[in-house]
């Protein structure tokens, strides 16, 4: 990892910022910046962040990675500002667009802090040593006398101060130390403090932009329905109603794209106003042939990845023997769990502006992947992705699905094929029906015991229809490495045996937040608390037991902040004293590891009859060092909403192949009367960062589960517990 | 004869076809995009605005229904951005992605404009045809207790 200073090459001219003061670029080792010129190729370098400080003390710092409301353009440059001792006051945040000296910006896996957070702190660092090195060179002492606090360097000899502002363009001549020194963490400013998000004040009068808000000179505005079926193509059209609405212009038919992220093929109608396009695409006459997944079925696919998961399936992973383990058990239990397609319904439907030009190609997008854009509308262009720009707007909720950018190649197919700027807003309808929904599945699980309750003996069906099989259709059943959650789970069997059961795709898979973890942990902390109940133990001890019983050298680390942040939201919710609980209420625990973070959850619960009341939930997470103590809190009260939605009602339903469920009305997410009492316990830690947008969803959903059966003596298999009959 | 809506205390003319609805009247029309779009269909309170002070759903609402009314969006919420409600939603750090906290607001500023002290409850009736994805309901609650408290001290 290398630090260039870019001033002196006016790096900033090409990125339409005033130049003169101090750059700091911070790289990993890497050769673009070279070819492209910008850097001699000793320094060759792809930039991943950097700061701006102009001669008046004003400080940009940007962001690379993408914003979705996970407050990441908060959490990064604050680490920037803190160890730079700028004063967060002084700091404007902006939003990178997508350039590779921005380092990956693809904003998925809960990998940004964990990715960032050194590179981001050593960008700051080494701003820092180049101001001190600047204030030291005008007052003729060693760097040594000097040191920097709230935008200013001082001067411990005589404490003469000058301002950050005043030493940029001095410091820009400095040479970049070639390794910066990071604070020490009780020095920090800004980091594990509750800093405000720095965009809260747009947000609250509106001003806050997002890839839907964009708004272009001769902007023309798009509706567009998809072919319903994937896989499916266009058969008739008759245009002619549509076209006579009062404002459209044209009708464009956009070919499936039969690339990983490409349009599923749809026909769009382009008006003076987003109204009129919606409402003419109503007045479109469209038949599709709609190919040969036109037999999904939700309903009767679930019952056959039952079946799939209730016999032997490929063998994904082995340890031990567990054939002679489940001979020699003294019980045995198993149990199938499922769960069904999820779809992401960020507040924001897919939108985005694109303006295709004869020798340009310009975006506007809310997006986690501004490299996949440039990659997909390159590819369709036949044009170099380095040559269409993506602006990268905030945006309004993505959960995943942002990261694939269908809606941004529709809109780049209908600009260029009617030469105006167009922005393509998807209905709530077509957003629900044509997505890439999280896997439906199957788990069965079988365990054996012997005398003391301990168990011998583990045998993992999983039956999902994998994500790999966007990039490879014919995919029969999950990889291994989809499985790898499974084959490596923390809880300690001898005799251990994973198996996938078949599973092919019938319409798009993606990621949702949490992804896997959601089916792995609502079986896992399931099946442990049903493993308990049948030992007649204490679900917390068994459990702890499960992980003692972990003998792997390589996860006893895992093992013990897995159980230490166990005890922790056992502690803090009333799970010592549950026996005084009336006897319609009861608490479940739960526990998962995912994205390198631990999380637990208490979840209190009243039941009565088939109402399920959650009252509390404790939601405690061992993520390493927070960064914003105050967003990682908000992240897991989210994940636990989010977390209660798929366990009690979301669930997207397929019929002869097209998604049955259209809006809010038959995809109930949850609402305000809905929410529990949430308290999130963070401990403080010193190890390095891990993930925290994702890791909370898992738990919440066998907590729930276990809570209800303490509660009621039903137990909960299938995913949601409730759902919607659409 | 030319119709026109009072938008934030301005007045615009109708120059669309009337049965567009409020929200795109603000949004492509006007270029006012704090109003966000969210389902189409009343159903979410992400295009929530107010009619002479009253919370609607602009997603449904024909611009032509409202001649001569007095529409307040969330930009026209307050001169500086400082409704009590806006106060307490930056206090609480309640938005995440920020997208449905217009509609939020507005409805909420709605609520207090009729009912001064909510209870618990009446909080959640009011505010449950909003939908936030994110899940920030707890602050939401929290946000809407302290602007109420505040707007007492102030009366």
């Amino acid at each position: 990892m290398s630090i260039s200073n870019v001033s002196r090459r006016n790096f900033l001219k090409g990125a339409g910022v005033a130049t003169g003061g101090l750059v700091i670029a911070v790289a990993l080792p890497a050769n673009a910046l070279a070819e492209k010129g910008i850097l001699p190729e000793s320094s060759a370098s792809t930039l991943n962040a950097f700061i701006h400080l102009e001669e008046n003390g004003d400080t940009v710092i940007y962001c690379g990675r993408c914003e979705m409301g996970q407050g990441i353009s908060t959490a990064l440059p604050s680490a920037v500002a803190d160890e730079m001792e700028a004063d967060w006051q002084r700091v404007t945040v902006k939003q990178g667009d997508a350039d590779e000296k921005f380092g990956p910006q693809a904003t998925g896996g809960s990998a940004s802090i964990r990715v960032m957070y050194q590179p981001m702190r050593e960008a700051g660092a080494t701003a820092k040593a180049m101001l001190i090195a600047a204030a030291a060179k005008v007052w003729k002492t060693s760097a040594d006398n000097c040191f920097a606090q709230s935008h200013f360097v001082i001067n411990k000899i005589n404490q003469q101060k000058l301002g950050f502002g005043e030493l940029a363009s001095i410091a820009a001549n400095m040479p970049i130390p070639e390794k910066p020194v990071l604070k020490k963490k009780s020095d920090f400013n800004y980091i594990g403090k509750k800093l405000p998000r720095h965009d809260q004040g747009a947000v609250v009068v509106g001003k806050r932009t997002y890839g839907v808000d964009t708004k272009l000179p001769g902007l023309k505005y798009a509706a567009i329905v998809h072919c319903p079926v994937l896989g499916g193509s266009l058969k008739s059209l008759d245009k002619t109603e549509a076209m006579k609405v009062k404002g459209v212009s044209d009708v464009i038919e956009i070919p499936r794209f039969d690339i990983p992220f490409g349009s599923i093929g749809g026909i769009a109608v382009v008006a003076d106003n987003s109204w009129t396009a919606q409402q003419a695409v109503k007045k479109l006459k469209v038949e599709w042939n709609l190919g040969e997944n036109a037999v999904y079925n939700t309903k009767e696919y679930k019952q056959q990845l039952v079946a799939n998961v209730e016999k032997p399936a490929t063998l994904a992973a082995e340890r031990g023997d567990l054939e002679t383990a489940f001979k020699t058990a003294k019980s045995k239990i198993s149990a199938t769990y499922t769960g069904g397609h999820l779809s992401h319904a960020p507040m924001e439907p897919n939108a985005s502006v694109v303006w295709v030009q004869k020798d340009s190609c310009e975006v506007w997008a809310s997006t986690q992947s501004p490299a996949d854009i440039q990659k997909v509308l390159g590819q369709y262009l036949k044009r170099e992705p380095k040559d269409i720009v993506v602006h990268v707007a905030m945006a309004g909720g993505a959960f995943g699905r942002k990261f694939k950018c269908d809606y941004v190649h529709e809109a780049a197919v209908i600009s260029e094929k009617t030469g105006v700027p167009i922005q393509l807003i998807w209905s709530r309808e077509e957003d629900m029906r044509t997505g890439y929904y999280h896997s439906i599945s199957a788990q069965h699980i079988e365990a054996s015991m012997d005398e003391n309750g301990k168990v011998t003996g583990w045998l993992h069906r999983a039956a999902f229809p994998s994500i790999t099989s966007l990039f490879n259709p014919s995919l029969e059943r999950a990889t291994d490495r989809n499985l790898a959650d499974v084959t490596n789970h923390l809880f300690g069997v001898e005799n251990f045996r994973v198996e996938s059961g078949d599973a092919k795709a019938h319409t798009r898979i993606g990621w949702y937040r949490a992804v896997y973890a959601i089916f792995y942990g609502f079986a896992f902390s399931t099946f442990a608390d049903e493993l308990a109940h049948k030992a007649g133990k204490d679900s917390l001890s068994f459990v702890n037991q499960l992980f003692d019983n972990n003998k792997n050298e390589e996860q006893q680390e895992q093992v013990k902040r897995a159980k230490e942040i166990l005890a922790v939201a056992a502690n803090k919710s009333d799970w010592h004293n549950r026996a005084k609980l009336p006897k319609n209420q009861g608490i479940g625990l739960a526990v998962h590891y995912s994205f390198q973070s631990y999380v637990a959850m208490a979840v209190h619960v009243e039941v009565n009859g088939d109402d399920i009341k959650v009252l509390n939930v404790d939601c405690a997470i061992d993520c390493g060092q927070v960064l914003n103590l105050d967003g990682a809190t908000a992240q897991m009260e989210g994940a636990v909403v989010m977390g209660m939605s798929l366990a009690l009602s979301t669930e997207i339903t397929f019929k002869n192949g097209a998604v049955v469920n259209s809006n809010f009305h038959d995809y109930q997410v949850m609402r305000i009367t809905d929410m529990p009492n949430v308290r999130v316990h963070i401990p403080d830690s010193d190890e390095n960062p891990t993930g925290l947008g994702e890791p909370g969803v898992a738990p919440f959903a066998p907590a729930l589960s276990n809570a209800i059966f303490a509660a009621s003596g039903k137990r909960y298999r299938d995913l949601p517990f409730k759902p919607l009959s659409v | 004869m030319k119709q026109s809506i009072i938008i934030n205390g301005k007045e615009h003319e109708i120059d669309v076809d009337g049965d567009m609805p409020l929200l795109w009247f603000l949004r492509d029309r006007l270029e006012f995009t704090g109003t966000k779009f969210g389902c189409g269909s009343g159903l979410c309170g992400a295009c929530t605005v107010h009619v002479n002070g009253q919370a609607i759903r602009s997603c449904v609402t024909p611009v032509s229904s409202l001649v001569d009314q007095k529409i307040t969006t969330i930009e026209g919420l307050s001169e500086n951005g400082d409704h009590p409600l806006q106060q307490a939603w930056l206090n609480n750090n309640v938005p995440q992605c920020g997208y449905c906290q217009a509609g939020q607001i507005m409805n909420a500023a709605s609520l207090l404009a009729v009912n001064a002290a909510p209870t618990d409850d009446e909080i959640d009736t009011a505010m449950q045809g909003n939908i936030c994805r994110c899940g920030t309901y707890q602050r939401i609650k929290k946000a809407i207790s302290e602007a109420a408290d505040t707007l007492a001290k102030e009366a």
